[in-house]
C-alpha cells in the first residue's frame, strides 16, 4: 500500500494529466466533428460490435506481415488484460492488505498466472518492434525521397514517437513485473502462479531497500501511465483506442462503390474537414506501420505517393495545428500544401491494395479521389487527362474515337452481331472502351464474340449507343462526367430488351454493378470470367482439347480485390487445361498493372523507374512460365508493352483467358479454315512488317 | 478592359464527313459539331489575361443553334464574366459574309480586345480575324501566342516559322487572332457547368447585315481520289529487291 502522502501524490497527478488529456481529447473530437459525415447502411453498435470482434480476433492485422501480427498478437492480448492489471494494482495502492501475490485463491491465482505471462508477452512484443525498427530499419519504412512530409514527420517524428511509446510500454510493464519479483523477494516466496518472477526472486532475497523497490516499481508502472496521458492523444499509442472507432465508422458500402461527393457545389476534398469525419479519424488511426506504402503501386514505381505517409502528416497537421483547427476558425492549409503533392494525387492507380491491406481500416485511396475531385473542379489536372476527358465528353470514349465506329471491330467477323437496341437479346454484351478501339484488344474482342456465336449464346451489343461506362472517369475525379456517361448507358440500356449483361472490362463491371444501381440502373452483370465458367459447366459451351500449356493469372484490381472474383477465371484456365502457376503477390495481394483510376491517359511521372507492369512482368519471369494470362482489356495493353520493355519478348506472352477458351474449344481451326479472328492478326503482322520496315529504312537513311 | 471571344462550332474530324446529295456541301445531319480548337485557345488566353488582372470582362459570343448553349455554359464554367448567342437572321454563304455578322454583332456588344482562334477547320485561310477588324475598322495581328495588355496598348507575341519572335505592340480596341493561348486550354469539368446552367442567364445579340449573295460559288465538294493502295512487303530483303527493281540499290 502506497503511504499517504503517495497516495494524494497520485490523486493530484491523475488530476493534472487528466485535465491537460482531457482538452487535447477534446479538442481532436471537435477536429474529427468538422468533417463531412459519414454515409453508413448499418447502425453504429452493430459496426462496433463487427469491429470490436474483428479486433480482438487480430482479424485485420493478421493479411499479411505474419511475424510482426503475431507479435502484435501479444502485446494487445497482454495490454488488454493489463486494464485489469492497473484496477488490481490501484488497489493494493489504496485498499489496506490488498495483494494478489501468493494468494491461494483461485481468482487470484488465475489472475497472477495470466498477468505473468501476459508481462512476458508484451516485453518480447515490444522488444521485437524497438529492434525491427532501430536495429534492422526495414526499407518499408522509408518514404521514397520525393514524397512530400509534413515538417513535424520530415525532422524525424514517427521515430521518436515509435521510441517513446516502446520506451513507455517497457518501463510501464517491466516495472509492474519487476514490481511482481520485489514482492515475491520479499516475501521469500515461490509462487508457481507467478513463473517468471518467482525465478528472478530469489536473486532479491535478503536485499536490502526491498520496501523502496516496491514503491519505485509501482511509480513507474502506474504513475508513468498517467503521466503518459497527455501525450497519449498525440502518439501512435492512440490507435489501441481508435483503430476500433476507425472500423466502426468506416464505409460500410461496396468496396467498389464510391461515395457521392459530400458538397455538390464545391466536391471533393480541398481542406482536412472536407474529408467525410471517418477519414480525418484515419489519421488518428494510423499506426504508422507502412504496410500500405509497401504494397503500393505507385510508391514501388518511384512516384511521390505514399498512402501511409498521407495519413502520417494528417496526423502530424492537426497535432501541430490541434488548437486552431478545433477552433472556430479553423485553418487556411488545403491538403495540397501539407499531405500529400500534386503529382502524389495523380500518381494513385487506385488499385484499392492500400486499404485492403491497412491493419486499422484506413482508406487512403479515397482521400486521394476526394482531392482529384476537388482538383478537377478547379481545372487543375495534367493536360493528357484533360484530353481523354474532353474526348469522352464528345465522342464518348477515351482514346479519341468516333463515337459511330465503336462496333468497327465487328466487321471482320464472318457472322452478324446483334444490335441489341434494334433487337431483343438475352445477353446485352457492355463491349467497353479498349475492348471496342484499341488494336491489342480487337482481337480477343473478336474471339469473345465468336465464342458466343460458337455456342449459340444470344447476345448483342449497343454500338454506338454505348460509351464508356465511366468507372475511371469517375476516379479520376470528374463525378460529373461519370453521372453524365452512366445516364446516358442507363437510358440506353433501359431502351434493350434483354436479361443479363456480360463485359470482359472488370472496370465495366465494377460500376455497373456498384455504382448504376444509384443512378437507377439495376442490371445484373457478368464478367466473362464467371459467364464463360457458368457455360462450360452448363454444357452450352464445349471445350474440345486441352492446351497442355503452363501460365501464370494475373487477378485484375477491379475484378479481384473490389469484386472478390478469384476462382472463376482460375478455374476456366484449368479447364482449358492450363496449368495456373501463382505469383507470389495473387489473389488480394496481386500488383497492379498500373492503369486504373484513370493513369491508363496520364504519362508517367519523370521519377518513376520501373512501372508497375515492369515490375509485374518481372514477377512473372521468374517461374518459367511462357503465357501471362489476364482478365481484363487495360491488362492485354499494359503488359503487352511490360514484356516489349523489360526485354522478354519471345519468352512471354500475354494472353487473354478467353483465347484460352477460344483455343480450347477448338476456334483456332475451325473448318480448316481460318477464323476471323486470324485473319486479324494476320493483317496486324503486316503491321509489324511495316514497323520492320521503317526500321529498315532508318538504317539505309 | 473588356474581351470578346467569337466562338464557332465546325465539323468534328473524328467522324467521317459525307457531301450532301448536291454534292457541292457537307451532309449537315450526319456532322457532329464542336468547337473550333483555335477558338478555344483564344478562349483560354483571354481568361489568363482576366486572371492576371488585365482583363476586366471576359464576353464569350458565338452563333445561336444546336449546341450554342453548351459551348456558352462551358465557357462561363472556364471563368467567362458573360455569355451571348448571336442570333442571325437569314445564312452567311460564305466565311466573309459569316465574319461581316460577327462583326456587327461585336459591335453591338462593345469591347476593347477582340479575340478569335487564328483558323478553323472551315476557314483554314483564317478569314475571320481579318474581316472582322476591316469591318470595325480596328488594327488586326494573327496567328498570336501571347498578350500583354496595359492601360490602352497590348503587347503582342507571335512566332514565325523558323523559331522567330516578334512582339508588337496595338493601340487598342484591336482584333487578334490566337494560334496558341499561353497554357492549354483549361478542361471545363461537367458539374461546373452544371452548376452554371442553373445559375447563369445566357444573353443575346443579333446581326443581319445583308451582304447579297456571295461572289463565290462552290461547285464541287467531294473527298479526294483514292491513291492506289500501298503493297506490304514481308522483310526487308523484299524491300531491297523493289529497290533493285526500280534501280536505287
Ligand atoms: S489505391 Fe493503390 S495506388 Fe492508390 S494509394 Fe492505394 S495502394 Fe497506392
Ligand atoms: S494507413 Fe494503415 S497501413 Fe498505412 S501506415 Fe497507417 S495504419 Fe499502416
Amino acid at each position: 500500500m502506497l503511504t499517504s502522502y503517495e497516495q494524494i501524490a497520485f490523486i493530484l497527478l491523475i488530476i493534472v494529466c487528466g485535465a491537460i488529456a482531457f482538452q487535447r481529447f477534446n479538442e481532436l473530437i471537435a477536429i474529427v466533428r468538422k468533417g463531412q459525415p459519414a454515409a453508413h447502411n448499418t447502425e453504429f453498435i452493430i459496426r462496433l460490435i463487427k469491429a470490436l470482434v474483428d479486433v480482438g480476433a487480430q482479424k485485420t492485422i493478421a493479411k499479411s506481415r505474419p511475424v510482426s501480427s503475431t507479435f502484435h498478437a501479444l502485446i494487445f492480448f497482454g495490454f488488454s488484460f493489463y486494464v485489469i492489471v492497473n484496477v488490481n494494482d490501484i488497489l493494493e495502492a489504496y485498499v489496506h492488505g490488498w495483494t494478489t501475490v501468493a494468494s491461494t485463491n483461485p481468482i487470484a491465482q488465475t489472475f497472477n498466472i495470466l498477468s505473468d505471462l501476459f508481462s512476458m508477452a508484451v516485453l518480447s512484443g515490444v522488444v521485437f518492434f524497438l529492434i525491427r525498427r532501430f536495429v534492422f530499419k526495414p526499407k518499408a519504412f522509408e518514404f521514397n525521397p520525393n514524397v512530400k512530409l509534413e515538417p513535424g514527420v520530415a525532422a524525424g517524428g514517427i521515430k521518436r514517437d515509435s521510441l517513446i511509446v516502446g520506451v513507455f510500454i517497457l518501463v510501464h510493464v517491466g516495472s509492474r513485473w519487476l514490481g511482481t519479483v520485489f514482492h515475491l523477494a520479499e516475501k521469500q516466496h515461490f509462487d508457481p502462479f507467478m513463473p517468471t518472477a518467482s525465478v528472478v526472486a530469489p536473486l532479491f532475497y535478503n536485499s536490502a531497500g526491498l520496501e523502496v523497490g516496491i514503491h519505485v516499481a509501482w511509480w513507474l508502472a502506474m504513475g508513468l501511465i498517467v503521466m503518459f496521458l497527455p501525450y497519449f492523444p498525440k502518439s501512435k499509442h492512440i490507435h489501441l483506442m481508435i483503430a476500433p472507432l476507425n472500423l466502426a465508422f468506416k464505409r460500410d458500402n461496396a468496396f467498389g462503390e464510391l461515395e457521392k461527393p459530400a458538397n455538390k457545389s464545391k466536391p471533393g476534398a480541398k481542406e482536412l474537414n472536407d474529408l467525410p469525419l471517418n477519414r480525418v479519424l484515419n489519421a488518428y488511426a494510423c499506426i504508422m506501420c507502412n504496410r500500405c506504402q509497401e504494397v503500393c503501386p505507385a510508391h514501388e514505381s518511384g512516384a511521390p505517393l505514399s498512402p501511409g505517409a498521407l495519413e502520417i502528416n494528417k496526423r502530424y497537421y492537426i497535432n501541430r495545428n490541434a488548437k486552431a483547427l478545433a477552433g472556430e476558425n479553423g485553418t487556411a492549409d488545403a491538403l495540397l500544401d501539407y499531405a500529400i503533392s500534386e503529382d502524389g494525387v495523380w500518381a494513385c492507380t487506385t488499385c484499392f491494395a492500400c486499404a485492403n491491406i491497412c491493419p486499422v481500416g484506413n482508406e487512403p485511396i479515397m482521400d486521394l479521389i476526394d482531392m482529384r475531385r476537388n482538383q478537377v473542379f478547379d481545372a487543375q489536372m495534367p493536360a493528357e487527362l484533360a484530353d481523354a476527358l474532353r474526348g469522352l465528353d464528345e465522342q464518348g470514349n477515351s482514346l479519341g474515337e468516333s463515337a459511330r465506329k465503336r462496333s468497327g471491330w465487328t466487321k471482320p467477323l464472318d457472322f452478324k452481331v446483334k444490335d441489341a437496341t434494334k433487337d431483343e437479346v438475352k445477353y446485352l454484351w457492355f463491349v467497353g472502351d479498349y475492348a471496342s478501339y484499341n488494336q491489342n484488344c480487337l482481337d480477343n474482342t473478336r474471339k469473345f464474340a465468336e465464342i458466343l456465336n460458337e455456342a449459340g449464346i444470344d447476345f448483342g451489343i449497343m454500338g454506338k449507343k454505348e460509351k464508356s461506362a465511366g468507372n475511371d472517369v469517375r476516379r479520376a475525379g470528374e463525378e460529373g462526367l461519370f453521372e453524365v456517361l452512366a445516364e446516358s448507358n442507363i437510358e440506353a440500356m433501359n431502351e434493350c430488351n434483354f436479361e443479363e449483361v456480360i463485359t470482359t472490362d472488370p472496370h465495366t463491371f465494377n460500376t455497373i454493378k456498384n455504382e448504376y444501381p444509384a443512378l437507377g440502373g439495376e442490371f445484373k452483370v457478368n464478367h466473362y470470367s464467371t459467364f464463360l465458367l457458368d457455360m462450360i459447366n452448363s454444357g452450352k459451351i464445349n471445350l474440345k482439347k486441352k492446351l497442355d500449356i503452363r501460365a501464370t493469372y494475373h487477378d485484375p484490381c477491379y475484378l479481384g480485390r473490389y469484386n472478390g472474383i478469384y476462382k472463376a477465371p482460375r478455374e476456366l484456365m484449368e479447364k482449358c487445361g492450363v496449368d495456373v502457376v501463382e505469383m507470389p503477390r495473387n489473389k488480394s495481394n496481386s500488383f497492379c498493372c498500373g492503369a486504373g483510376g484513370g493513369r491508363i491517359w496520364i504519362p508517367d511521372h519523370e521519377d518513376v523507374k520501373k512501372r508497375p507492369s515492369e515490375n509485374r512482368m518481372e514477377e512473372a519471369s521468374t517461374l518459367g512460365v511462357e503465357y501471362f494470362a489476364v482478365a481484363c482489356p487495360k491488362d492485354m495493353t499494359m503488359f503487352s508493352d511490360a514484356i516489349k520493355t523489360v526485354g522478354l519478348e519471345g519468352k512471354m506472352q500475354t494472353v487473354d483467358i478467353v483465347d484460352l477458351v477460344w483455343q480450347a474449344m477448338g476456334l483456332d481451326s475451325k473448318n480448316g479454315q481460318e477464323a476471323s479472328s486470324e485473319k486479324s492478326a494476320e493483317a496486324e503482322k503486316s503491321t509489324n512488317n511495316q514497323a520492320d520496315l521503317n526500321k529498315i529504312n532508318v538504317s539505309l537513311n | 478592359m473588356k474581351i470578346l471571344v467569337l466562338l464557332r462550332q465546325v465539323p468534328d474530324l473524328v467522324e467521317d464527313l459525307e457531301v450532301d446529295d448536291s454534292g457541292k456541301a457537307l451532309d449537315v445531319s450526319e456532322i457532329k459539331f464542336k468547337l473550333n480548337e483555335y477558338d478555344e485557345h483564344a478562349l483560354e488566353e483571354a481568361i489568363l489575361l482576366k486572371e492576371r488582372g488585365e482583363a476586366d470582362e471576359v464576353v464569350a459570343l458565338t452563333q445561336e443553334g444546336e449546341g450554342s448553349e453548351k459551348v456558352l455554359y462551358t465557357a462561363l464554367a472556364k471563368g467567362a464574366t458573360l455569355a451571348k448567342s448571336i442570333a442571325i437572321s437569314g445564312e452567311a454563304s460564305d466565311s466573309a459574309q459569316f465574319a461581316k455578322l460577327m462583326a456587327e454583332a461585336a459591335k453591338a456588344e462593345g469591347g476593347d480586345m477582340i479575340m478569335v482562334g487564328v483558323q478553323s477547320v472551315d476557314d483554314r485561310d483564317g478569314q475571320l480575324a481579318p474581316i472582322v477588324a476591316a469591318s470595325l475598322d480596328m488594327p488586326c495581328i494573327s496567328a498570336v501566342t501571347g498578350v500583354k495588355v496595359s492601360g490602352n496598348t497590348a503587347s503582342i507575341f507571335k512566332e514565325y516559322s523558323g523559331g522567330i519572335m516578334a512582339e508588337f505592340e496595338a493601340d487598342l480596341p484591336a482584333v487578334i487572332g490566337i494560334q496558341a493561348a499561353e497554357q492549354p486550354p483549361r478542361y471545363a469539368p461537367v458539374s461546373k457547368i452544371k452548376q452554371i446552367q442553373d445559375s447563369a442567364e445566357i444573353g443575346s445579340l443579333s446581326a443581319s447585315s445583308s451582304n447579297g449573295a456571295s461572289s463565290i460559288e462552290v461547285l464541287a465538294l467531294a473527298p479526294p481520289p483514292k491513291g492506289e493502295g500501298a503493297k506490304m512487303l514481308d522483310s526487308g530483303k523484299d524491300l531491297l529487291d523493289v529497290l533493285k527493281d526500280l534501280g536505287v540499290a
